[in-house]
């Protein structure tokens, strides 16, 4: 399998830079929480992460998407085991997590995105000559509605939000009708701040959940111990680090450390990443993402085929999603929603299943030359 | 691309997303640099308010000590709960008043005053919730550091006056800076800040600035929860300076138990040293527990005490000595007789005038207490004779009485060294147009009762203390005063040394009294105690005063009408003729001034006598009273 043009080709560039960012993502989860172990922790996640890759890496896709469905159906079952009581572990009011003992806990539904792209890889990997259907549109939307039904029955909006840029990436690139983009899009713009008034209306929207939207608006006269309190905290933690970040090598005085500041290891540790390394650090990070996304996005373009180019563009959509979730929130643009960084916050699943994603994408790319 | 796809323009599409990712990254670029670089010291700023916190170490003011080194007040620790500023920002603090009311024992009113108060003071650093925490409040507060970790205790030194009010009135009290004061430009440019405690009455008042300390702080570094991670710097305060006051605290006890003890049990006494104005004793009678302000004026308890104190008709609170002004009866013969023959109305060769039983003006006779012929000034003196100086008035006439206020400053204020001091009424032309409506004019009737310390003779005890202290040493005038020298401080790492301040003593007023007249007069006064005078109860073996007794008629001379009876007064000075102590003695309401006043002061020169001359004073017939 290992044979000298495999690992010639191979695409160092991408393992490299997902490596580093990891690497840098474990260096600001030990900012964040010193003595508590969450950064050795990372480290073997890291690790363990490395070896899926390799092993997805050195498999040929095509093989694995046309098992999809097996998959699909197997991480379907995960998501349901995850809602026994005893067996998935409430954290925070969400029961999404199922324990793995002295690793930690294993969280399915982000392992679940790799099957729902491989599925729609696998629908919608066919050679297309015309428009897409509405059926095919339907299909799409189902393949996507029964994780993602699930996932909200643990409770975990943020997570399941991070399942549709996967839909929508594959759906415009599948030749969807341009009018239908451009009115879906419309309708997000119009329908957003409608379906939040009717939201409200009905109560379907929380009372916390109004208040995380409203401090966005206007943060400084936010309740700073309601639930403006994290957004608040987190800008404060991200303007501290200013250019080179703080100079306090002890982290006696870090926001983290004084507990101002929320989940810093995980939903929160870009503040405590801006707070480090300041906006020379925390803008590199942001580079290293961009050149991450590109380099994922050239790979597509060069995929043998169109089942491979889905597959990394999905993932992009979602990498890009998670990112621009997780960092607006941070940067106090958006929402508090439990999204996690990807590569940088703690946690054994987010970093196996993003590793394992790079991992399709150097498969997809290493059959670039066999057709 | 590998693979051949005839759907619509997938190459189009790809940059599409590829553009929509640099985008979004982008933007969260620009609001970084917005929060890291435009808005970043800001935001430094306010992380570093919320970590930090400055807790007030208070510094201790200075003890006061009497002249020989005995305590009159000090500071003891006691234990406050405070609150910090930013513990409590964006707080609805109306929910904090019930369960604080309920857990410390707090008046829910004074609780709901005081937050009302940072509502308008954004500046505060802390405020005192409880003064005084008791061992069972601050184990509450340790108990409910969770629900409560705004509060905190500090530890602060708190004044302690003798509870029995012993010079009260000189020593005032401090209490908590108003919000009035505050807003004193006066009071800011001290650096004074809510939650203060300052001198508002007395020397405490006076020497606000020598006594106060300069308050420490320790900075702390805080978690999110309020709680103390670590002690970052410690600054520690610089003790005020300890004041020495002129008084003597044996005379003064001797002084206010006179008083106490008094049938009416109101009244002043008041012994200076003529010499320099040394204060040595100033007794004020009925007094108060100055501790009330210190310690109790933010109970319900001590509220309803401290109204009872305002609305008491004797007025506890007033420092008579200073702002009680009476008839001075008698007593005013004494400046009478000197300013008459400073002005030539009599002469020492010819000083005998008419007694005449009285005058008669007009239709109006004004009666004399005796018959005492046509006595010399020093008899007249000797029995108090009201007749005479009936016609010694009228000889010198309203503008010589004048003369006379003016130029022993009885129509001003003396200059002492505390609050509030009035000035005294004396007879003028004006006072009377002011006064007397149905009669403005001034006439010869006027000029009477102005020769003999009665209705336009409205002196505050401090003024005619002096004027006849200045006459009793031969026409120099000091200005009296309590402070004597306030001890320096060492210098700690945070504050400069404070170095020692002496009493700078204003110059005397010198009135020009020839020798022989001066002698003239004390020979006058001198026979009031030690030949068959109005005086001579109080008469010393050894230690000979020299004195005028005083009966201030205040409803009807010599009647006993009950509440209203005539002051009792007596002003002295001894020894007769090398005075070392003045002094002057009144007894609200109670009668005669020989047998009250003069005794009183009796008491006082006893321990004067004991105490400067070593041994006891040798019992005349003051025993047998």
């Amino acid at each position: 399998m290992l044979d000298r043009r495999r690992l010639r080709d191979f695409d160092w560039f991408l393992a490299l830079l997902a490596v580093m960012i990891a690497v840098f993502g474990t260096w600001q989860i030990h900012n964040a929480v010193p003595g508590q172990g969450y950064w050795q922790k990372q480290l073997i996640g890291i690790g363990i992460g490395l070896t899926a890759m390799f092993a997805v890496a050195f498999t040929d896709y095509r093989r694995l998407v046309q098992l999809a469905p097996i998959f699909y159906l197997l991480g379907m079952v995960l998501l349901i085991i995850v809602l026994i009581p005893g067996i998935g572990l409430k954290i925070n009011g969400q029961r999404a997590w199922i324990s793995l003992g002295g690793l930690g806990q294993f969280q399915p539904s982000e392992f679940v995105k790799i099957p729902t792209v491989l599925l729609l890889a696998n629908y919608f990997g066919k050679e297309r000559r015309v428009a897409l259907g509405w059926k095919e549109i339907f299909v799409g939307i189902a393949i996507l509605a029964l994780p993602v039904g699930l996932i909200l029955m643990e409770g975990d909006a943020g997570q399941a939000m991070t399942y549709f840029p996967l839909l929508a990436v594959v759906l415009f690139l599948s030749a969807i009708r341009m009018w239908i983009v451009i009115a879906g899009l419309a309708l997000c713009l119009i329908g957003a701040p409608l379906a939040y008034q009717v939201g409200v209306a009905t109560g379907t929207i929380k009372g916390y959940q109004q208040e995380r939207i409203n401090v966005i608006l206007d943060p400084e006269n936010a309740d700073p111990r309601g639930y403006g309190y994290h957004t608040v905290q987190s800008i404060l933690t991200v303007g501290k680090g200013g250019l080179l970040g703080s100079d306090d090598t002890s982290g006696k005085y870090s926001q983290s450390t004084l507990k101002f500041l929320p989940e810093p290891q995980t939903d929160f540790i870009y503040a405590v990443t801006a707070e480090n390394t300041g906006f020379v650090g925390a803008g590199l990070l942001l580079l290293a993402y961009a050149l991450l996304l590109s380099k994922l996005i050239y790979d597509a373009r060069r995929a043998p085929d169109r089942t491979g180019m889905l597959i990394i563009m999905a993932f992009v959509g979602g990498f890009t999603f998670s990112i621009f979730i997780n960092v607006g929130m941070v940067l106090g643009m958006l929402p508090v929603i439990g999204v996690p960084l990807p590569l940088v916050s703690a946690g054994l699943s987010s970093v196996l299943a993003t590793f394992i994603a790079i991992g399709f994408a150097v498969s997809v790319q290493l059959r670039r030359f066999v057709n | 691309m590998k693979f051949q796809d005839e759907s619509q323009n997938l190459r189009a599409r790809l940059v599409v997303l590829q553009l929509g990712v640099l985008l979004l990254l982008g933007v969260l670029g620009v609001r970084l640099y917005l929060l890291q670089i435009v808005r970043g010291a800001h935001y430094a700023e306010m992380a570093e308010n919320q970590r930090i916190r400055l807790l007030p170490v208070p510094a201790p003011r200075g003890v006061i000590f009497d002249r020989n080194g005995k305590v009159l007040v000090d500071s003891t620790p006691i234990y406050n709960i405070i609150m910090s500023r930013e513990d409590v920002r964006n707080y609805d603090l109306d929910t904090l008043v019930e369960p604080l009311s309920a857990g410390l024992g707090i008046d829910p009113d004074f609780l709901r005053e005081r937050f009302e108060e940072i509502k308008t003071q954004p500046q505060f650093e802390s405020v005192k919730v409880k003064e005084g925490a008791t061992p069972a409040d601050i184990a509450w507060v340790e108990a409910h550091a969770l629900e409560h970790s705004e509060l905190r205790i500090e530890a602060q030194p708190q004044r302690r006056y003798p509870a029995d009010g012993t010079l009260a009135h000189v020593l005032g009290y401090v209490s908590e800076i108003s919000r009035k004061q505050l807003d004193e430009p006066a009071y800011q440019a001290r650096g004074l800040k809510m939650g203060d405690t300052i001198g508002k009455e007395g020397l405490e008042q006076t020497y606000d600035h020598l006594l106060r300390g300069r308050d420490g702080y320790r900075k702390v570094l805080v978690n999110s929860r309020g709680q103390i991670q670590e002690t970052i710097e410690t600054v520690a305060p610089q003790p005020g300076q300890d004041l020495v006051t002129t008084i003597d605290l044996e005379m003064q006890r001797a002084a206010e138990e006179r008083l106490r003890t008094s049938p009416s049990k109101r009244g002043v006494i008041v012994a200076m040293n003529p010499n320099n104005g040394e204060i040595l004793a100033l007794a004020s009678y009925p007094t108060f527990d100055p501790n009330l302000f210190t310690q109790r004026i933010t109970t319900r308890e001590g509220r309803r005490e401290y109204a009872a104190l305002i609305t008491d008709k004797h007025r506890p609170l007033y420092n008579r000595a200073i702002r009680g002004r009476y008839p001075p009866g008698s007593t005013w013969k004494i400046p009478m007789a000197m300013a008459g023959l400073m002005q030539g109305s009599i002469s020492i060769k010819h000083s005998e005038i008419a007694c005449g039983g009285g005058i008669t003006i007009g239709n109006k006779f004004t009666r004399c207490m005796s018959q005492h012929g046509t006595p010399e000034l020093r008899y007249a003196i000797e029995k108090s004779c009201d007749g005479y100086f009936y016609r010694l008035g009228l000889k010198m006439g309203l503008e010589g009485i004048e003369k006379m206020v003016d130029d022993f400053d009885i129509n001003k204020r003396t200059g002492i060294d505390l609050p509030h001091e009035l000035i005294s009424w004396t007879p003028s032309r004006e006072f009377k147009r002011k006064w007397n409506k149905a009669d403005p004019e001034w006439r010869d009737i006027d000029t009477v009762y102005a020769s003999f310390g009665q209705v336009y003779d409205i002196v505050t005890p401090m003024a005619m203390l002096r004027a006849v202290a200045g006459i009793g040493v031969g026409g120099t005038l000091q200005v009296p005063h309590l402070f004597k020298e306030a001890r320096a401080v060492y210098e700690t790492p945070a504050f400069a040394a404070r170095p020692l301040v002496a009493y700078q003593s204003p110059a005397p007023k010198v009135v020009p009294i020839a020798e022989d007249q001066h002698h003239f007069v004390v020979e006058g006064m001198w026979n009031v105690v030690n030949r068959a005078g109005t005086g001579r109860g109080i008469k010393m073996e050894n230690f000979e005063i020299a004195g005028k007794t005083g009966t201030a008629q205040v409803a009807a001379l010599g009647k006993d009408v009950g509440d209203n009876k005539d002051h009792s007064w007596f002003v002295s000075h001894a020894p007769a003729y090398k005075p070392e102590i003045a002094m002057i003695a009144l007894i609200e309401n109670v009668g005669f001034g020989g047998t009250y006043a003069a005794p009183a002061s009796r008491a006082v020169y006893d321990v004067y006598y004991r105490e400067t001359r070593g041994e006891e004073v040798t019992e005349t017939e003051l025993a047998k009273k």
